[in-house]
């Protein structure tokens, strides 16, 4: 009874802006950008090779181009396995990583356990569980796991498939080593794993750039710039902005956002990761369209709720409540409830932040403090971004 | 399987990223009356994926393009949702033709809408719904329906592609003669709102001189006392009913409904250790004012449309103040014959006001700290 006015205006919000319908005015007026036209799903099902290889180029197009409709269509290619309980490997792991990007981690987690514990499991998707595995781990922020997943890929359970997997387990074991405070160390690991021909290049580039950035080394930007270079990733594109966004770079983060898009006069098209430093930027830049872009934040966020997954948006929303509509609640709120769900250093970064607030409810900021000290201690992270400041 | 190996790799971080709005259409459905009106909205995107609307294949949907394929979005929309209706005397209701095609822009990208109506003989009533729009081709996709009965009631589901009939009643139209009812049903239930009143009436029977409790001797200045205290609750209860029914005023329902267990301690004590005794109709009016905040949340949860609130708004503070006067007449004609019982002042006055200002006391705690004391309310 006492949550219901809640839910009407709720309610009440996502009736807002309905009124207007409206006609366009001529036949040539162009109502939408359309994503590159793709074969249409099949009625009648795929053979299990050709919708595993169509499945996979939707969820890498996703990830560049930040649809999750392309996550849709990957599932539905996969419709004919999806729902067994122990579908064959192959789609089991795709499965799994589908899962993780609509950020249900646990029956992801499920999903790749059960292909480990396979001896069905073909070695080489075994390799790419155990490292979709380790990052997820790492994701949760259980390192301990994380780390022994990317010591078995680095020793030589997976030899017999060549050098790339033993680099790759490298890789994973020096971004924990980066972590938990070791960032001399991890530094000088991925600098010289970088030289190696099967290093995954973008990868490297990007936990290098962030490594950097948690140094507070300005080698950091050009990092994240051939990063973004090798791999046009939203995540990346992001992760520059925020890099600016720190050193109050405002034009040029805008810009570095609006490049993601041909057509920059429509923001419907960003996706949220990069609407959102839109936002900031034009916020703090005082560009007149600053609320425009805040406004549209807001009604994806609750479009977003309204459909029943709100909770994937705990990091943007905690952000949105720190830069671009400042609200202590909330951003405590958020970022706690983020911290429930990820434990990478930018959720360490936004619970920190949080906790500073000085108008910030005092249980809850104490409570995000708490959060935050206890990880500092077991963790032992080095970020220039709080380590000077706290 | 190595370059498969090594595609995926790169998929690593993409976890962090991926936190953005998935395919999502609107049902806006509308009872009234005579019928219903249906409004569907589907994303351009989605619908180009399905139907090729692009016709010159460039990437950039015109109007044009999209205006000459109406029929056949339609046509996708309604094997989409299947919707049966019926009114409230059995009667199957009738769709009619749709409304011209036009465009809504939400966050993230522009929507066709289709809009129809459904006519009905009587109020439509029962609604069964079937939603697989999409199905085959995007599982994650869903439909957010929003719903409103002849009576404004309004309701929010999500509707997964998955066919399944969803039954809903849409219910009956609140007439007015159902409003004022609920006002006096929610003054008969609101226990709070009761108890205040009781422990204002409990002394008003008695005359305080030199610190002892006599027994009224004459009834109307009583009648008077009483309709002071009466109408100054309904007068302060009815401004800020009100203006909360109105959305002018929204104090938080925690405040408002700490500060009502307030008024009821402080009445109950106000009896024990009279420290106001003449006038007591500026604290009720005080206090009326909090009460007003209180009935105001029940009349929301009747989830009527602000733009025809003001019948429903005086039907139902009518019902209240019905419920109030029934509860006051019986009480009064009650403690009237009990006054010169002996034990009155001590055990009806005193005992009930304890009783009253304990039971006062768990509630206000309850309410200001969030805590669950006694049984869930």
């Amino acid at each position: 009874m006492r949550r219901l006015p809640s839910l009407l205006a709720l309610l009440l919000l996502s009736l807002r802006g309905l009124a207007s319908p409206y006609t366009p005015q001529a036949d040539e007026e162009v109502l939408e950008q359309l994503p590159r036209r793709l074969a249409a799903v099949p009625r009648q099902g795929l053979a299990l090779p050709q919708a595993l290889g169509l499945a996979q180029a939707a969820l890498q197009r996703a990830r560049q181009e930040g649809d999750p409709r392309e996550l849709g269509r990957a599932q539905a290619l996969l419709a004919p396995w999806w729902h067994l309980p122990a579908p064959p490997p192959a789609v089991r792991l795709l499965r799994a990583s589908l899962l993780q990007t609509q950020h249900q981690f646990d029956a992801a987690l499920q999903d790749l356990d059960a292909l480990l514990a396979s001896a069905a499991t073909p070695l080489a998707l075994r390799a790419q569980a155990e490292l979709t595995r380790a990052a997820l781990l790492q994701l949760r922020g259980r390192w301990p796991e994380a780390r022994s997943a990317c010591t078995r890929l680095a020793g030589l359970s997976y030899a017999a498939l060549g050098a790339a997997v033993e680099v790759h387990g490298r890789v994973c074991l020096a971004e924990l080593d980066s972590l938990q405070g070791r960032n001399e160390s991890a530094a000088a690991a991925l600098a010289q794993l970088a030289r190696y021909p099967q290093a995954p290049t973008a990868w490297t580039l990007l936990l290098r750039a962030e490594l950097a950035e948690r140094r507070g080394l300005a080698e950091a930007e050009a990092l994240y710039r051939q990063a973004l270079q090798a791999e046009p990733s939203i995540y990346t594109r992001a992760a520059l902005a925020d890099w600016l966004l720190a050193r109050r770079r405002w034009a040029e983060a805008a810009a570095l956002v609006l490049a993601h898009q041909s057509n920059q006069a429509e923001l419907m098209r960003l996706p949220d990761a990069l609407l959102l430093r839109l936002a900031i930027a034009w916020r703090a830049g005082g560009d007149a369209r600053a609320s425009e872009a805040a406004a549209q934040l807001q009604e994806r966020f609750e479009a977003t709720a309204l459909r029943g997954d709100g909770s994937a948006h705990a990091r943007e929303r905690a952000r949105y409540a720190l830069d671009v509509r400042p609200d202590a609640g909330a951003a405590l709120q958020q970022a706690i409830a983020n911290w429930a769900l990820q434990r990478e250093p930018a959720d360490a970064w936004l619970l920190w932040r949080a906790a500073q607030l000085p108008a910030a409810p005092k249980p809850l900021a104490a409570q995000a403090r708490q959060a935050f000290e206890q990880f500092r201690r077991e963790s032992g992270m080095q970020d220039a971004r709080w380590s000077a400041a706290s | 399987m190595k370059r498969a190996l090594m595609l995926w790799l790169l998929l690593l971080c993409a976890g962090a990223a991926q936190a953005h709005k998935a395919s999502d259409a609107y049902l806006i459905l509308e009872a009234d009356a005579t019928g219903l009106s249906e409004r569907v909205d589907i994303a351009l995107r989605d619908l180009d994926r399905e139907l090729q609307l692009d016709a010159d294949d460039n990437g950039q949907l015109s109007w044009g393009e999209l205006r000459a394929r109406a029929g056949e979005i339609d046509q996708l929309a309604r094997q989409g949702l299947d919707m049966t209706l019926t009114d409230a005397d059995g009667g199957r209701c009738v769709p009619q033709t749709l409304a011209p095609l036009q465009i809504e822009t939400r966050s993230d990208g522009r929507y066709a809408v289709l809009q129809r109506r459904w006519q009905c003989r009587a109020p439509a009533q029962d609604l069964t719904l079937s939603y697989r729009l999409f199905a085959a081709s995007d599982p994650t996709h869903r439909g957010v329906l929003s719903l409103r009965g002849p009576a404004g009631a309004a309701q929010t589901l999500v509707l997964a592609p998955d066919g399944h009939a969803t039954p809903l009643r849409l219910g009956a139209a609140h007439s007015l003669l159902s409003v004022l009812r609920d006002g006096v049903h929610h003054i008969w239930i609101g226990l709070d709102h009761i108890l205040f009143l009781l422990a204002l009436l409990l002394p008003a029977v008695l005359v305080r001189e030199e610190n002892h409790w006599r027994p009224a001797t004459r009834l109307r200045p009583v009648l008077l006392d009483v309709l002071g205290v009466v109408s100054a609750f309904t007068l302060a209860h009815s401004i800020t009913l009100a203006l909360a029914a109105f959305e002018i005023l929204s104090p938080p329902s925690r405040w408002v409904e700490s500060l009502i267990a307030a008024s009821v301690l402080l009445a109950a004590l106000n009896n024990l250790w009279p420290l106001l005794l003449h006038g007591r109709w500026r604290l009720t009016f005080a206090f009326g004012l909090v009460h007003g905040f209180g009935f105001a949340s029940a009349l929301r949860e009747l989830g009527l449309r602000r733009e025809a609130l003001a019948g429903p708004l005086l039907m139902f503070n009518l019902g209240v103040e019905l419920g109030q006067l029934a509860v006051v007449a019986g009480f009064m004609g009650l403690v009237w014959g009990l006054r010169r019982r002996p034990g009155y002042p001590r055990w009806v006055l005193g005992g009930g006001s304890l009783l009253i200002a304990l039971l006062a006391l768990v509630w206000l705690l309850e309410r200001s700290l969030d805590l669950d004391l006694l049984s869930p309310r």
